[in-house]
């Protein structure tokens, strides 16, 4: 019996936990090149490979540009296709994406968050995935190394449900996850095929077969590509119940629920709010119970679902709140403020009312996100909150 | 009295299959890419996946919304992604036990130039493909500008014929023989004058496409870019085979071999004479392309001889 | 320039756009490109085949007798006259047959 096959709990890093999840999948065509600091999920699923306890095509590509057309490619021929990259290789992959979108291609994508520019930008920060905000790819973020493994196996459902029929992108912050070592809960490969079986019950997708004079990419002139945009359009719509259908299906299948596309952790009774994203969640957490302690009622949102949008659910939480605060890890560029403060600030028509929203940009190359840090930000949303002038957004060092 | 046909010519024997493509389809009146097309779909069949990028066969080979222009399937994608996208469709098949041949139909722009990096990486990696090539020495599509296949000396509308300038100050990148250079089991050049030298190594890189990859450069003049006669397309053809300057070879299995041995090369200048895109070539320019055409041959015939 | 549809037009039905040729193949008018045609003169033509196969539209027809230029597709290149060996071919400007009733 294959040791690998049964459940069990492992130490492991974020990347290994990645790379569990794409093997519990069982994905028939994996290309990778690597990059720090994703290079150890590559190599991972490569020793398996080797192993042959994976049973897949495992392409060695010359370049992220070709590990995303080879898993696009493949995708649209029928397979289940997997990919990993991080930072620069995100972006040099990005023509390739917009096709992958585009052709509805359900590929499954790991982004390991670094900073691009600079040689030196081998460090955390979520600037990467920000470059990608719009190309019509479905956007996850976990925030441990478990929620890594978990959302691995949910991102798959996700894309390829007959629904939705959309890439999907799955963040972690490079290093800070990436490195981490955390006990994990590792699935058997019976129970990951159990709770992806339903997805055998759906109609199949279109897939290019040889011989049927079939042919995919055609996006038209006109009206063709028009529908086309609209579908893609109507499909991230259907994300978002989606992501908390599946995310509940989860938690009944393996006791691990994370909230969908968000987690409002303590958030019903609070005055005010922090958002934000990833690793800086964990320590988030920490501070606000904290600061409850002591008798200011602050919560907390994890956004998880970034593409699409979490609007409505976002909008619902926030609503009669006195006053917000949103942590970024990259810039919003044209902006003057963090990417999650600008999309924040663009719900303000669905909240229905306006409520003070302050912007700290942290973490950028691998700064610490401390605790400190975060005990500013609470007593900065709270002076807001009471009526007091406030600084829109705030660099820490 | 009127002949009866005997006897269809040769090459037909090669056609195991129908030809592909709509009767009507859009490339220009005399275009040998049009035959070049439809020969690699007589040859290729019905069951080959074909794919293709912006070109001036994107028209053609892609579909339009839910329509297409023949009955082979059809990929589109970029063209850095073109041996990228062509394996990952043939690594689908080869894990789902699906029969197919897939094809990448490319222009030069995309081999040599922009697609290079994944054509070269998909031939190490031996991928189970063919990747045909049609040379037409420039950016036709876009409005003929120069490729790293456009000739020494070519007029272009990025290498223009000016007072300080005359056309394309450097020789062109011999990709053929890059491609040979990568150890993979089959490569060839092939040009539409020579229809079963062609026909040959076009069925040929299919069998060897079964065992890894094939790459088939072939000459495929522009009428338009070249400013040749719409008529005279496939004299074109010959003439770069009789002077050399396209030479038919194949390298199977690591075997060099000429395939049509020219015994007395015409100068190169009965070449150029054919195309608008020579005419301002002096004395001094025909010398220096016929001495690259002469040290390129020789390098074919060195590696050819051992 | 028109589409001739030479089977029934359909709409795109799945999420993402595939082109079946099954339901739909695309066809130009090419023969409305022609400024002049190939006419054979079979009298001299030796049915050797070299037209046959350099027809770049592959439009010249074989019916195991004699080879004929197929005009509703034939974009008048004059490859065919001038890869011709016998000179049988000749190209003719279209404006000899505009009394012709137009087949379309």
């Amino acid at each position: 019996m294959n040791a690998l096959a049964d459940k069990h709990v492992k130490v492991i890093t974020g990347n290994a936990a990645a790379a569990h999840g794409a093997r519990l999948c069982r994905p028939d065509v994996v290309a990778a090149y690597p990059i720090t600091p994703q290079s150890e999920v590559v190599e991972q699923l490569a020793k398996w490979h080797a192993d042959g306890s994976i049973d897949c095509e495992y392409v060695t590509v010359e370049g992220e540009n070709s590990a995303q057309n080879v898993v696009c490619g493949a995708s649209m021929a029928g397979s289940r296709a997997y990919t990993a990259t991080s930072s620069y290789g995100l972006v040099y992959m990005y023509d390739a994406m917009l096709n992958t979108a585009g052709y509805r291609a359900p590929v499954v994508m790991v982004n390991v968050n670094r900073e691009p520019p600079g040689i030196h930008a081998v460090c955390s920060g979520q600037q990467d995935m920000i470059c990608v905000r719009d190309s019509g790819w479905v956007q996850l973020i976990a925030e441990n190394c478990q929620e890594i493994l978990d959302l691995s196996i949910q991102a798959f459902r996700l894309a390829e449900d007959h629904g939705i029929q959309l890439p999907v992108i799955l963040n972690y912050d490079g290093y800070y996850l990436s490195y981490l070592a955390e006990a994990v809960n590792i699935p058997s490969v019976a129970e990951v095929d159990d709770y992806l079986s339903i997805l055998k019950t759906q109609p199949k997708r279109p897939t290019l077969i040889p011989g049927q004079g079939i042919g995919c990419g055609s996006h038209g002139i006109g009206p063709g590509f028009v529908e086309a945009r609209k579908k893609h359009m109507d499909a991230l719509d259907r994300v978002y119940q989606m992501v908390d259908d599946i995310d509940a299906e989860f938690d009944q299948a393996f006791g691990r629920g994370y909230g969908g596309q968000l987690e409002a952790y303590r958030c019903e009774d609070a005055d005010i709010i922090l958002v934000t994203s990833g690793s800086a969640v964990g320590t988030a957490r920490t501070v606000v119970n904290a600061r409850r302690e002591a008798g200011i009622k602050v919560g907390l949102v994890k956004i998880r679902l970034f593409r699409p949008w979490p609007i409505q659910r976002l909008a619902r939480v926030l609503k009669g709140k006195k006053a917000i605060g949103i942590l970024d890890r990259s810039l919003c560029f044209g902006w003057g403020c963090g990417p999650l403060h600008m999309e924040t600030k663009a719900i303000i028509p669905t909240i229905g009312e306006f409520i003070p929203m302050l912007g700290f940009i942290d973490g950028l190359a691998n700064m610490d996100i401390t605790k400190e840090h975060i005990d500013k930000m609470i007593d900065d949303i709270y002076s807001a909150s009471k009526g007091n002038s406030y600084q829109e957004v705030t660099w820490l060092p | 009295m009127a002949a009866k046909i005997k006897k269809l010519p040769k090459v037909c024997d090669y056609f195991q299959n129908e030809d592909q493509f709509s009767s009507g389809v859009a490339y220009c009146a005399g275009c040998t890419l049009e035959l070049h097309a439809r020969m690699v779909s007589k040859i290729m069949g019905k069951e080959t996946v074909i794919v293709g990028t912006p070109s001036c066969s994107a028209p053609v080979l892609n579909g339009q919304n839910a329509a297409a222009w023949h009955k082979m399937g059809h990929y589109a994608c970029t063209m850095t992604g073109v041996a990228s996208s062509a394996t990952g469709l043939t690594r689908a098949y080869q894990k789902a036990g699906t029969d197919a041949t897939v094809v990448c139909f490319t222009g030069d722009g995309c081999a040599q130039d922009i697609g290079f990096q994944t054509l070269s990486g998909a031939a190490e990696r031996n991928e189970k493909m063919v990747y045909i090539c049609y040379d037409n020495e420039g950016y036709m599509n876009t409005g003929i500008q120069r490729s790293s296949a456009t000739p020494y000396s070519v007029a272009t509308s990025t290498t223009p014929v000016g007072k300080a300038r005359k056309g394309k100050e450097t020789g062109s990148k011999n990709l053929p023989l890059i491609m040979s250079l990568h150890d993979i089991p089959y490569v060839a050049t092939a040009t539409l004058s020579h229809l079963e030298d062609y026909a040959k190594k076009l069925t040929k890189a299919k069998e060897k496409s079964k065992e890894g990859f094939a790459y088939v450069h072939v000459f495929c003049p522009c009428l338009v870019g070249w400013k040749i006669p719409m008529d005279s397309s496939i004299q074109v053809c010959r003439a770069a085979v009789r002077t050399n300057f396209f030479p038919l070879w194949e390298c199977e299995d690591g075997k060099y071999k000429i395939t049509k041995e020219i015994n007395k090369p015409k100068p190169i200048a009965d070449l150029t004479q054919l195309m608008g895109k020579y005419n301002h070539m002096d004395e001094q320019m025909l010398a220096n392309f016929q001495q690259i055409v002469d040290r390129r041959f020789n390098v074919l015939q060195t590696l050819c001889s051992i | 320039m028109g589409f001739i549809k030479e089977n029934e037009k359909c709409l795109c039905e799945t999420e993402a756009c595939w082109s079946y040729s099954d339901k739909l193949l695309l066809c130009l008018d090419t023969s409305s490109w022609r400024t002049q045609r190939p006419v054979v003169d079979y009298e001299t033509c030796n049915c050797c085949g070299l037209c046959f196969v350099f027809c770049p539209p592959q439009c010249i027809t074989e019916d195991g007798e004699k080879f004929t230029p197929n005009l509703d597709f034939c974009k008048g290149c004059g490859v065919c006259a001038k890869e011709c060996p016998k000179g049988a071919i000749k190209m003719i400007s279209e404006g000899e047959y505009a009394d012709e009733c137009p087949s379309r």
